[in-house]
This record gives structure tokens, sequence and C-alpha cells, in this order.
């Protein structure tokens, strides 16, 4: 057998049914559940209210990652045990969300390997390991979140900057396309997202002077359908002086239009990647992502202006890739605290008390900011979910000391919601930094960070779980962790929130109050957002531990689903 | 002088390669003077480069032959090979295997290499420090050559790979020299 599996036994006996047995030998690539690999457009379109599937990485087109099944609540999730854990070749930092489809299970790992396994006992279906190109450029990590599915194929994104179509039933590869010039710096670790026949996919390279993107690419081809560049020709903007949150950044502006006289628009190297999934919004045929930093990081020198739209929340036409509108939180990035956690689309009040279709994002700066979905303006921000000390203190060539630290706040950690409760659930690190700023030139496709930011060693780090109310801005509880948190969060309609630590800790809260309800030991990090499924009327909660290369938290190989014990 | 001579030899067997000229056996023959004929290099400051990764090879090559990275062995060496005679050498030593070393950690140094790569992050591209194309391998590098090329980031003598030089100046030399030491026991 090439697969291990450890077989948890109260799972056992509904195995050794004889339909069971008999339905397991005579398929092999498929589930006890046939081969219902097929997923069609309103599959994916109704994801949010699907309580036997997690079809979306971040578990449908609004990006809201609560799921509606209510089996596993408040009152039993006590009894919450590990059904199966299957381990994976590869012992690396695992982000993947697992997608389940019809009683199959896909999950990546590091370097890019998918399994396809049975969602109801772990085991493996198939085994696809990419075919890598020598060249790799990529920080921070060798990462993957997962597949898109859609019919009978699952694509992924790979760190060479390919997109690769494999076919859903025995993981053999469709077609492949390369995206962009890995030796530029270009990598891919999203999960793609998948709609109306286009695979939609950004891009990795933000710390290697990349021009941003995002493409759409034809299910059934592979051929480029079109291309949104996140960065414009003209990328200056309105020299804004302030943050969202209205406080001053310090800028230079007379230095800066001096730059931009001297050596024009740095459009071509600032950056400005998109490595999380867009929320779709199918009513208006509208995409809304956040794009990350501008490059180098921490030298804002060599790019005068605002650096559109680096730091920003965009929407643009789906079916064109036409901008429509924007809203750059941070102008003139040099801390690299942008734009990373994926938006969600849910209704908000604003601020008249009016129900209007809002975007949520979870800023690395800590706030949880919420905007208009139909002009991108923004209607409010949260409370800080984590210290902030200094804001905005320029880099020096000495190191400065700000809060939060590059990390964050919300790193690329998607955010879930209740929307029954009008809460938005957010993991947070507490990490403080120096901000070191040393100018150099473009160096052609190796790390440009324009200097460093360096952990303070002697300073005390951890995490937080925190609830946001996003009709008022106000929090509503928070968890300390022992350790910064990195890797996203599920939330369910069985009251409950789930999420994992780097010390491996895998914990239940109760969703309106905060209080630790379940936990277990995974043994490894678990720092990949959890996703949850029903087979066979049960309902399992699922989540990877392979720890994270970037925080260096221990690193494992496994994928553990659980459901409550009989 | 070793080192000396080694110039010399660098020198003399440096001569212009034409595409017609170049056979990969004399090119190797010539990294092997330094780098070992059984992977274990000549000096302790001269990294193993069997089993090293062949696009950091690659580029550290062509880095050495642009003066980007500055060597009186090395710049002449590679300054006399193509980009494609380059990978020609960089893939030779890729595909040897990783020769072992004899290198022990002291007492508390992994204690003291954790905080420098926490505090530098390091682990967030060099991951489990085993390498990959762009990224060296670091596990079971020489611990001379690993201390030196960290001084030379801290002390701006390497510039080619210039976020280093910040990293490193966070670190004591105590935390460079515990550092060279884990790492190189791995």
């Amino acid at each position: 057998m090439n697969f291990k599996v450890l077989q948890i036994l109260y799972v056992l006996p509904l195995l050794l049914t004889p339909g069971a047995a008999v339905a397991q030998e005579e398929t092999s690539a498929s589930t006890l559940y046939g081969d219902l690999s097929f997923v069609d457009q309103d599959m994916l379109s109704r994801a949010a209210g699907d309580g036997n599937n997690f079809l979306h990485t971040n578990g449908n087109y609004e990006q809201t990652r609560y799921y509606p099944s209510r089996q596993i609540n408040t009152d039993n999730v006590k009894n919450l045990r590990p059904a199966w854990i299957f381990q994976t070749e590869i012992v690396d930092t695992m982000e993947t969300s697992p997608i389940v489809v019809n009683g199959v299970m896909y999950v990546t790992t590091a370097f890019n390997h998918v399994y396809a396994l049975n969602a109801r006992t772990g085991e493996q279906i198939w085994h696809h390991k990419h075919d890598m190109g020598p060249i790799t450029t990529y920080c921070c990590g060798p990462n993957n979140r997962g597949v898109a599915v859609s019919g009978g194929k699952v694509f992924m994104g790979t760190l060479d900057a390919k997109l690769v179509a494999l076919d859903a039933k025995t993981g053999k590869q469709v077609w492949e396309t390369q995206i962009a010039d890995p030796e530029l710096g270009y990598s891919e670790t999203m999960a793609p997202s998948v709609v109306n026949g286009m695979v939609l996919i950004g891009t990795n390279g933000g710390e290697y002077g990349i021009r941003g993107f995002v493409k759409a690419f034809d299910t059934e081809t592979g051929e480029l359908k079109w291309t949104f560049h996140t960065i414009p020709e003209d990328s200056v903007g309105v020299w804004a002086t302030e943050d969202a949150t209205g406080r001053n950044m310090h800028r230079d502006i007379e230095a800066e239009k001096a730059a931009l006289e001297e050596m024009g628009d740095p459009y071509e190297t600032l950056g400005g990647g998109v490595w999380q999934n867009p929320a779709v919004d199918l009513e208006t045929d509208r995409i809304y992502f956040v794009v990350g930093n501008p490059s180098p990081d921490l030298d804002g020198s060599l790019r005068p202006g605002d650096n559109l739209y680096t730091d920003s929340l965009v929407s643009v036409d789906l079916n064109t890739g036409e901008y429509i509108c924007h809203f750059q939180y941070v102008a003139h990035d040099v801390w690299d605290l942008d734009a990373v956690s994926p938006p969600i689309i849910t209704t908000v009040k604003d601020d008249a008390g009016n129900d209007v279709k809002g975007i949520l994002h979870g800023g690395k700066t800590g706030h949880v900011y919420v905007n208009r979905a139909d002009d991108c303006s923004m209607i409010r921000f949260s409370e800080a979910m984590v210290p902030q000390e200094g804001m905005w203190t320029l880099p020096t060539a000495d190191g400065a000391r700000m809060l939060p630290g590059a990390n964050g706040g919300v790193e690329w950690s998607p955010m879930a919601i209740d929307p029954n409760l009008g809460l938005t659930y957010a993991i947070n690190l507490h990490q403080p930094m120096t901000y070191t700023v040393a100018s150099t030139p473009y160096p052609e496709g190796k790390l440009w960070l324009g200097g460093s930011f360096d952990v303070i060693p002697e300073e005390e780090q951890w995490g937080n779980v925190t609830a946001v109310d996003y009709n008022t801005g106000k929090i509503r509880w928070k968890v300390r962790t022992e350790q910064p948190m990195i890797g996203g969060i599920l939330a369910t309609a069985g009251g409950l929130v789930f999420t994992g630590e780097g010390n491996g800790l895998f914990k239940a809260y109760d969703s309106e109050t905060g209080g630790e309800l379940w936990r277990f030991q995974a043994g490894a990090g678990v720092n990949a957002p959890p996703s949850s499924y029903t087979v066979d009327g049960r309902q399992f909660i699922v989540v990877a531990a392979g720890g994270n290369a970037q925080l260096n938290y221990k690193r494992g190989n496994n994928i553990i689903a659980f459901t409550l014990a009989d | 002088m070793k080192r000396a001579s080694l110039v010399i030899t660098a020198l003399v067997l440096a001569a212009p390669v034409s595409a017609e000229e170049f056979a990969l056996e004399d090119a190797v023959a010539v990294c092997s003077g330094c780098h070992g004929e059984d992977g274990i290099p000549a000096d302790a400051e001269f990294p193993i480069i069997w089993g090293q990764e062949f696009f950091y090879i690659y580029t550290q090559l062509k880095d050495y032959a642009a003066g980007r990275r500055e060597s009186e062995i090395m710049t002449p060496i590679a300054s006399e090979y193509s980009r494609d005679q380059m990978k020609d050498i960089a893939q030779h030593f890729a595909d040897r295997a990783w020769p072992g070393i004899e290198a022990r950690a002291e007492d508390g140094d992994e204690k003291l290499a954790e905080r420098g790569i926490t505090g530098g992050q390091c682990s967030a591209c060099h991951g489990k420090w085993e390498g990959d194309s762009r990224i060296p391998r670091l596990a079971g590098q020489q611990p001379g050559y690993l201390r030196k090329t960290m001084l030379d980031f801290k002390n701006e003598v390497r510039m080619n790979a210039p976020d280093k030089i910040s990293t490193m100046k966070q670190l004591s030399d105590e935390t460079i020299e515990a550092l060279s030491r884990y790492l190189a026991s791995l």
C-alpha cells in the first residue's frame, strides 16, 4: 500500500458493513459515494448553503468560511475525536484548505504534491507530484494553499509559476500553462478560484520586484482570457499623507516628487502580488481582491508615489478584468504592513444604519476594514486587535521599533464570519520588530526587501483569536494564544469557530463568547485553514498539521479529520 | 601559502574557453582543486558544492563573473565561461551526492542559533536548511564557510545578496559562530 492511514477505531464499524467493503473493492478512482467528482457551476455558486461539500478554499464565493451544518455544536463538541489521519509524503509547511466534493477530498503539500482522499476514511485515491522546474523563487516557504475544482478537473498553481489542470478521477495532468517567469521572482502558492469557465489566479513576488497581476485562464484549455495588472502604468496616486485610519505616515512628498521627476514611474518592478483568493460577486459579475506590498518592501526612495494599487482592496469586472474601483489602506508602505488576508463579501450596516453589501478585510495593521462593495469606499475600521506603537515610525539605517511587526496583525490567514451574530473572526500575531532600511538597486529576481525587518528576541511574542462586530467595529471578544497565530479560521452554524496554533493545538471556541470548548494536540503546528464537510450523515472537521516555515513552527505531514464519537 | 598557490592555479587554469574547446571534465577538474575530488573541500572556508542547488551554483557563477560577488579566486575562473557552460558545471555538481562532514555544535549553540534564526526570520526563506533552487543548502555545510559568509555579509564584503547585510548586522559575532556550528551539524 502506498498510503499511510491511521484508522481510528470508531469509524471501523461503518467500514466493515458488507456494502461498504464491496464498494471499496469495486471502485479504485472514487469513494463509497461513487464518482460524483463532477462539479458544475451551480454547485460552486450554491456552496454557501451546501452542508455536504467544501468546494472553495474559503468555503464559498463570498469567502465567509461559515459552514452551514450544526451537527457538531457547542453542546457536543467536547466529544470531537480524530476519525482518521492521513500522512503525506512531504514533511514541511502546510497551508492547504482541504476541498471536499461528494466524499472525495483534495489536499496539497509543500512543493506541489496533490492527494485525493476518501473523505470518510482517509484512504488515498491518487497522488500527483508536480514535475517542478529547476528554477523557483519564492518567499516565505515552499507553500501551497490548495486546489480549485470544476467540471472533472482539479487546478493548482505551482512554485515554478505554472497553472496545472489535473483529471479529478485519476490525478493525471490534463494541461499546464506557464503563468510568469520564475527567474524574475514570480511563483504561485495560492489556491486558484474557478468561476464561469475561468480559473482566476494572482502571483507571489512582492519581495522580488515583480509587477503583480490577476489572470483568468480557460478551464478547458488553459488559454489566457484576461490580465489585470495590479500596478498601473501611472502608479502615483494622490500623494496621500495619511493611512485609512487617519494617521500621518510621515512621507516626504517633495522628495518623492523630485525622485519621480528623476527616475520616472517605478511600475515595472513595483511588486503588488495577489496571493490569496478573490471574493466573487455573481450578482454584479465583479471580483474583489487585496493587493500586497510594494517592492522593495522597506525602501520607499526607489518608488515615489502612492504605489497604486499596492496595499489596496481592488474590484475588477469578472468577465473582462477591467478596473472598477479600489481603496488603498496604506499608501507608499515602507513597513510591509500590506493587504493579504482574503476579503469577505457580506451585508453590513453603513453609517446611517442601512444594510449595504460590504467587503471585510483583516489587515496586517491589526484593524478589520469594512468597505462598500459598490465603490470600494471605507465605512469603518475596527478597534486594533493587537498593540500598535509608534505608527508610523519610518524605518532607519539602524532599525526603528514599531508595532505591529511586519507579519501583522492579520497575516495571510483568512478570516471567517458568523452572519447571524454579525461577527468576523481573525487570528493575529504580536511580534515586535525593528524596521531597517538599506537602499539597493533592483537585483533581477533576488530577494529585494530594501533592508530587513527583524524580530526583537528580548520581547515577548504572542497571538490572539479576535471576534469583531463588523457593524460597529468593536471587539466582541479576544482570546490570547501562546504564540503568534498564522493559518486561518472556520466558523460553523453549530456556534463554533475552529483554529490551530504553532504549538500543535487545534481548538474550538464558542463563536459568541470566545470560551474554549475543545482542544486537540496535533503534534505539529496547525497553521492551515480548517474545512468542514458531511459524508454519510456525519459531519467532519478537517485540518492540516504541517507547521509553518515563515514562523519556524514544528513541521509535520498530517491531514486530520475529526468527527463526533458515537 | 596554500591560498596564494590556489589563486595562481586558478589564474593559470582559467584561460578563455571557447564553445568548441569547453570540456566539462576540464572545468570540473579546476573546481575540484579547491572543492575536493570527493566533494570535501580543501580548505575550511571553501564551500561544499557537491549536491548544492543547481540554480544557486549557476547564479553564483554568474555573479562572480559579473563582479557582483567578488573573489580573487572565483572571479577569474567564472568569467571565462559562457552562461550555458556555467549551467553545465552547475548541473554536474548539483547531481553529485552531498558529502558528509564531521561537524559538531557546542553546548549552548542551538539555543543561541534558534534565537538568531527567530530574529532574522531565516526559516522564511531557508526553510529546513536543505535548499531549493535559488536557496542554497546550509545543513551540513562547512562551518568555516558558513561563518565567513555570514561575517562577509555583516561586514559588507559580500554584496550579491544585499538584504542579507541588514539581517546579519542584527546578529552578534557570537551568534554567527553558534549558527555556523549548528547549521553545519544538521
